[in-house]
């Protein structure tokens, strides 16, 4: 009695949902909706795999030694570059306004009156 | 997860150190001209690779120089008050404009003359090669067809 009941019951419910008709409309700007949500969850799935990424390399990857010395190397040459090219840039700087201090102070047109 | 974080931030700070090292030890010439103590003959020193005795005598020139360019400021100074006086309420081109202007006129011809001799004598101090290169650059600084033109009031 107990195994039939709930194929009984089964049938039953069968029954009514095949003669269910639903005739609610759906709500204004649904499928819109729908779409937003897919994005937004698609979107944080990304942000969290990029986080992901990032701290598998931290943990992972770059304690090996090689790693470790290839990342300091890059960093210190990407330092080293930065620090010539801003020294080249000063140094014309400067010597382009002594240049120009030198003309200034030897031509009576050009000479800062006080 | 520790340790690639300690690498992490040692790599930075590695890179900055190498920026300011680079950056301080690359404009510490550039620094030390500022500094001096008239920093544009240290340029001239530097840009023309004056020896010590090439500079001593530039120096000399230089100084030798200035009395002069001062004297001359201050008669331009005073014939430039002298025009402005005139030309105050002028309408018409009066013969103490005209004999003003001529005068103006002969003060910065002088002073041209006088700026290109002190050129010269300087040029001539340096070797040859850096004289030319010298000579080229300042007239092109002092001797531009538009010369005066351009003057800030």
């Amino acid at each position: 009695m107990k195994n039939s009941e709930p194929i009984g019951n089964d049938e039953k419910l069968s029954k009514v949902l095949r003669e269910w008709k639903a005739d609610a409309a759906l709500p204004p700007r649904f499928q819109e909706g729908v779409w937003r949500k897919i994005e937004s969850t698609s979107a944080a799935c990304a942000t969290m795999s990029l986080w992901n990424v990032f701290a598998h390399w931290i943990g992972t990857l770059l304690p090996r030694p090689v790693m470790a010395t290839a990342y300091v190397a890059v960093l210190l040459t990407i330092g080293a570059t930065a620090g010539l090219t801003q020294a080249h840039q000063t140094n014309a700087r400067v010597k382009g306004e002594l240049g120009e201090r030198y003309v200034r102070v030897l031509d009576p047109y050009q000479t800062p009156r006080n | 997860m520790k340790r690639g974080l300690l690498i992490l931030v040692f790599g930075l700070i590695a890179a900055a150190a190498a920026y300011g090292c680079i950056y301080f030890a690359c404009t510490s010439s550039a620094r030390n001209m500022e500094r001096s103590e008239k920093p544009e003959l240290a340029w001239l020193k530097d840009e023309f690779n004056l020896s010590d005795a090439e500079f001593k005598h530039v120096s000399e020139l230089h100084s030798a120089y200035l009395p002069q360019c001062q004297e001359m400021c201050k008669m331009i100074d005073a014939q430039n008050v002298e025009l402005q006086k005139l030309l105050v309420g002028a309408t018409n081109v009066t013969p103490e404009i005209e004999s003003a202007l001529a005068q103006a006129s002969r003060l910065r011809a002088e002073c041209q003359t006088m700026m290109l001799r002190h050129f010269m004598q300087v040029s001539q101090t340096m070797p040859p090669e850096q004289g030319r290169r010298y000579l080229a650059w300042v007239k092109e600084k002092a001797f531009q067809p538009n010369y005066g033109m351009s003057e800030k009031p």
